[in-house]
């Protein structure tokens, strides 16, 4: 096994802290790692209820192997997107809560014109 | 995410790696525009207005705008997942291509015994300064590490990478702009028949290989200064049956004699290069170019004619995302540029071709078609997708 390799960064340099605290930084990675973990374990088992559904039965082999075509892979690009959406729902609930600047102006005018009745 | 155009270089992955890399394409998506597609309100809404406020005039450039976003929680959010997902994309390629080794190597060397093509590597070929400074979007090896005789790896890396970055947009060969370009071209231009065409650091050839397509008359050249790189862009051409002749050759100094080629391209090169090396590849690319032969750039948008806001969006890349130079490219007038190296003026051309995988091909032919495009107007950015080139003939 000596001919195995190993990619790493090789200039990579120092890694940007968004947050004023570089732990909360780390969360959101830690966060984003573990979603993904967990989608992977959902596409496995969806791949055993899919394999169980055709054969009855199964093999690890048979896993390993499995490979969605085209439809399967829609639907689990469907899951997979409203998936997200659950668990980041409170950072895209932030963009919805927002008024913008127009809508802003929209609502003073409004106001001023009810004032004005 | 669409399946990739299969080829023999391709590493295969196990079942969770084929599922993590989906999900890290969908994940990426929906940073970008469900996540990221808020940030303009945010500026709009409260981040603006409290700088107004504070300094008492409008953000003035976008160095405004990103210090005052980069205070915001909302965009600390963005970026923190943009970048955690940036990483992502690359361990959730690295563990195949580390097992598919050395036969990956091998099966390199084996597509390249009968070639259609030829590929040309050259010891001698120092790799700069800009390449070997940074790991470009934070690519780990970026694109010249090499791991012993024959190596690919970073080939391997980067051709998935960009398919699980794009998810799978830039179509099945991930050759979107290059093949929106050829299309342009050849539609714009129909009396123009190039017989050679060169790519100038072309890495895996994704943008090049659709002229071969696009132009099946022509000789097809294309150079890179890694090794690893070129090696996989021959064996992934000569997997495809595509006649493509590769070259292991820094762009600011290229060893093919003067006049030789009738069409001079790249593709997102530039921005990856110094201010310097910029002027020396375009210097190069005159000599090289035959006359009446096009050069042709296609290239990141221009933050110069930006509003600040979307010059802060697309330079965040620059400070965040491993992209040193993004910024030497986004302030540069190419059009200066060109005719310093000495070009006339009146040569110079610009290319704004809608994508050719997005739009409806009578949308994408009627901008081929239309009036010169000029790419002065980008509109909000992800509004649609768009691929602006900055050209010119050479005289004669």
């Amino acid at each position: 096994m000596s001919d195995k390799i190993k990619i790493t960064p090789v200039n990579r340099g120092k890694r940007p802290a968004f947050f004023d605290d570089p732990a909360i930084d780390q969360l959101m990675a830690i966060v984003m790692s573990m979603s993904a973990e967990m989608s992977v374990l959902y596409d496995r088992v969806d791949t055993i209820e899919r394999l169980l559904d055709k054969k009855g039965t199964l093999s690890r082999d048979d896993i390993e192997a499995f490979r969605p075509d085209q439809g399967t892979e829609d639907e689990r690009n469907v899951r997979r997107n409203d998936y997200i959406a659950r668990l980041f729902r409170i950072i895209h609930e932030e963009r919805e809560s927002l008024v913008s600047h127009d809508k802003m102006d929209e609502y003073n005018s409004l106001m001023d014109e009810l004032a004005k009745s | 995410m669409a399946p990739q155009a299969h080829h023999d270089l391709m590493v295969d992955t196990t079942h969770d790696e084929h599922a993590l890399q989906s999900y890290v394409s969908n994940l990426r998506m929906y940073i970008l525009n469900e996540i990221g597609g808020g940030l303009s309100s945010v500026y709009e809404g409260r981040v603006k207005p409290a700088f107004e406020k504070r300094v008492g005039h409008a953000p003035k450039d976008e160095h405004d705008v990103r210090h005052a976003m980069m205070a915001d929680p909302y965009c600390r959010t963005w970026s923190s997942m943009m970048r955690s997902c940036q990483e992502m994309i690359w361990d959730s390629i690295i563990p195949s291509i580390e097992r598919a080794q050395p036969d990956l190597n091998m099966r390199a060397t084996q597509l390249a015994e009968q070639p259609k093509g030829s590929m040309t590597l050259d010891p001698n070929v120092k790799i700069p300064r800009y390449v070997s400074a940074s790991d470009i979007h934070l690519m780990p090896g970026n694109y010249h590490s090499e791991r012993g005789a024959n190596d690919v790896s970073q080939g391997a890396l980067y051709d998935r990478g960009v398919y699980v970055y794009a998810a799978g947009n830039g179509g099945p060969y991930g050759d979107s702009i290059g093949r929106s370009l050829a299309q342009h071209l050849k539609i714009r231009f129909p009396d123009f028949q190039p017989e050679k065409i060169l790519d100038v650091g072309c890495t895996v050839g994704h943008n090049v290989m659709p002229f071969v397509d696009v132009y099946p008359d022509s000789n097809v050249h294309a150079i890179d200064v890694s090794a690893p790189v070129i090696r996989y862009a021959h064996g992934r051409a000569e997997s495809f049956g595509k006649p493509m002749h590769l070259h292991q050759m820094n762009g600011e100094r290229m060893t093919f004699e003067d006049e030789s080629f009738d069409l001079v391209m790249s593709v997102v090169t530039f921005h990856e290069t110094s201010r310097t090396a910029m002027r020396n590849i375009i210097a190069e690319c005159r000599r090289v170019l035959k006359p009446g032969g096009l050069m042709i750039h296609m290239e990141l948008p221009r933050t110069a004619e930006m509003d600040p806001f979307d010059a802060f969006y697309i330079d965040w890349d620059s400070y965040y995302n491993n992209e040193p130079f993004y910024q030497a490219f986004t302030s540069t007038d190419l059009k200066a540029a060109y005719v310093d190296a000495g070009f006339k003026e009146e040569h110079y051309m610009e290319v704004m071709t809608p994508d050719i995988y997005a739009a409806p091909f009578d949308t994408f032919e009627a901008a081929a078609s239309g009036p010169e495009t000029k790419a002065e107007r980008y509109g909000r950015l992800g509004e649609s997708i768009h691929w602006t080139g900055w050209g010119a003939w050479k005289e004669g």
